[in-house]
């Protein structure tokens, strides 16, 4: 006995065989317990992808899918050739050519710059200019950790308090019992606080300095 | 109480919590004319957080004057050279006036965070850097200028006092009562802003950066004359301030601090901070005053970040090279720009603190004094 071919199971079960395939696919079914078990199957299987069809969203537009899809086999066939073509010679470039696409992506860029130039806001334009000029001051890598290098020496003052810090270490001078706390800087470097004692009524000032002062 | 009995009182006393290695060492030298009495550690501890140590010192000095004259101001030195080798503090007590052989406290609150594997050494060196005595002399190393601080600070008293002592005499106690409740209420308004001061040019936000000149609030009696001026600001920073300055006196100048008023979109005025300049500046000569620090103002809590706009110079104090000094009149500080933002002196907020807290009485006895 021959049995139907796998793919006339398939149509059977998806109900797109041809009228005389499917009357004669089916006797044969009728009385083969193993090409009935195998219909069931797939006529299962095809049930559980009506199902996961059936989720699909409404507003699916098939033909983008559809392009997206033969687009995608373009590429894979593209990518192929290409692979065919790596062993073989390279083929004679022509300058000329070359020159030409050069100058188009530069005519192109030059563009490109110019209208983002003028379409940016002033202040992202200056920001853009401080960002490039400070690429070309300290590298890529040190621009990506902008702000205080780790072995600066920092003063802080605040109405709570000035502390100068420096490689995670810290000395502060607190004022716990103070009024009218008032923030002094000297550009040279030190920052203070003045405030008066309210136990002794002094009038004391703090101040964090660089050591070198 | 006889010096004698003080000496004996003096002895160091410190909380049982902290260890005897972690006290800080006081080092005074031997012809200091303040002596200590004696140094309080209580509440003071140290405690693990983390991976550091949290050292929290507080000390109540008591010192004696053990010289033969009145002494108006001390500046104590504090270092902790293993901790942060690259900086140091100071306490700074003025308005004072301590007669020979009398005390007077000074406190020192200090946190000191270090990582756990630190030294075991004494982390915190006290050393004197000067005292200012009532005839302006000074004795002390001065390594962190304050003989030029105190005594401007003590020009400011003298300025002042005279002035509420002349209020008092033409006005009578009214009159310095309604000078208090206005200086009073001047503290209360006048605005705050922390700040970071960072030593370098380089900025350090990605604002961009623009170069803005000083408007300049010219004091008709100043010994300088600020010429030109500008400053580099981006977002919250403010750096590198360069100001051309012209002495007009018929002195000499070695020394100069011009005030900086900030003002951000907002409209909102605010004193960043004073430019110093040592320099040697004949009359009618003209000099560019360079410094090389950033200014960084943190966003206050619940409020929006400051984004500075425009700047305001003044020249806030001037030293001649015969070491006296020219500070701003009371009429130069009445005007509304400074009265805004310029701190009271040392000794108005002294004084005003007197008066809120002991009475209109109390004040007049204090301004009789002396």
């Amino acid at each position: 006995m021959t049995h139907p071919s796998e793919i006339q199971l398939a149509l059977l079960a998806g109900g797109d065989l041809a009228l005389w395939e499917r009357w004669r696919v089916r006797r044969h079914v009728a009385h083969c317990g193993q090409c009935e078990g195998t219909l069931e199957a797939l006529r299962m299987s095809s049930n559980q992808v009506r199902e996961l069809a059936a989720e699909l969203p409404k507003d699916l537009n098939w033909n983008r899918l559809a392009e997206e899809m033969t687009g995608n086999i373009r590429v894979g066939l593209a990518a192929g050739q290409a692979i065919a073509s790596f062993d073989k010679p390279p083929a004679v470039r022509r300058p000329r050519l070359a020159w030409n696409a050069g100058t188009v992506l530069a005519c192109a860029s030059i563009l490109f710059a110019f209208a983002f130039w003028a379409n940016i806001p002033r202040p992202q334009a200056e920001h853009l200019v401080q960002a490039l000029k400070r690429i070309a001051a300290h590298g890529i890598g040190n621009f990506a950790q902008p702000g205080l290098r780790q072995e600066d020496v920092i003063l802080e003052a605040s109405t709570s308090g000035i502390e100068v810090k420096e490689n995670g270490r810290a000395l502060s001078l607190m004022h716990p019992h103070s009024d009218g706390a008032t923030v002094t800087v000297n550009m040279q470097g030190s920052a203070g606080v003045r405030f008066i004692d309210a136990d002794t009524g002094q009038v004391t000032t703090n101040k964090v300095y660089y050591a070198e002062q | 109480m006889p010096s004698s009995k003080l000496v004996l009182a003096g002895s160091v006393l410190f909380a049982s919590s902290l260890a005897a290695g972690v006290l800080p060492k006081i080092d005074l030298p031997k012809d200091s004319p303040v002596a200590v009495l004696s140094a309080d550690y209580k509440d003071s501890n140290e405690t693990a957080r983390g991976g550091a140590m949290l050292l929290d010192l507080h000390a109540a000095l008591s010192l004696r004057n053990s010289s033969q004259r009145r002494i108006r101001g001390i500046t104590l030195l504090v270092t902790a050279q293993d901790v942060t080798p690259g900086g140091r503090g100071s306490v700074t007590v003025t308005s004072l006036d301590v007669g020979p052989d009398e005390t007077f406290p000074v406190r020192i609150d200090l946190r000191l965070l270090r990582p756990l594997q630190a030294s075991l050494t004494v982390p915190v060196q006290i050393g004197l850097d000067g005292v200012l005595f009532g005839d302006l002399s000074f004795y002390g190393p001065d390594k962190l200028s304050s003989r030029r601080t105190m005594t401007l600070s003590e020009y400011e008293a003298r300025r002042d006092r005279k002035y509420f002592k002349s209020l008092l005499a033409e006005g009578g106690p009214e009159r310095l009562r309604q000078e208090m409740l206005a200086s009073l209420t001047h503290q209360e308004d006048r605005p705050g802003m922390d700040v970071q001061v960072v030593k370098g040019a380089r900025a350090t936000n990605f604002e961009p950066e623009k170069q803005v000149q000083f408007a300049f609030l010219r004091l008709p009696d100043a010994p300088i004359e600020p010429v030109d001026g500008m400053a580099r600001i981006a977002g919250n920073e403010a750096r590198a301030p360069r100001v051309e300055v012209r002495n007009r006196s018929d002195r000499a100048i070695k020394y100069l601090e011009l005030g900086w008023i900030l003002q951000d979109r907002g409209g909102r005025e605010f004193l960043a901070g004073s430019v110093p300049a040592e320099l040697n500046l004949a009359p009618g000569q003209n000099s560019q005053i360079l410094e090389n620090t950033t200014l960084k103002f943190p966003q206050p809590r619940g409020a929006q970040p400051l984004a500075i706009d425009s700047m305001t110079g003044f020249i806030s104090s001037v030293e001649y090279a015969d070491g006296t000094v020219w500070i701003p009149s009371r009429a130069d500080l009445g005007t509304p720009q400074l009265q805004r933002v310029v701190a009271p002196s040392d000794e108005e907020q002294r004084l005003a603190q007197i008066y809120r807290k002991k009475g209109l009485a109390a004040l007049v006895a204090e301004l009789n004094r002396f």
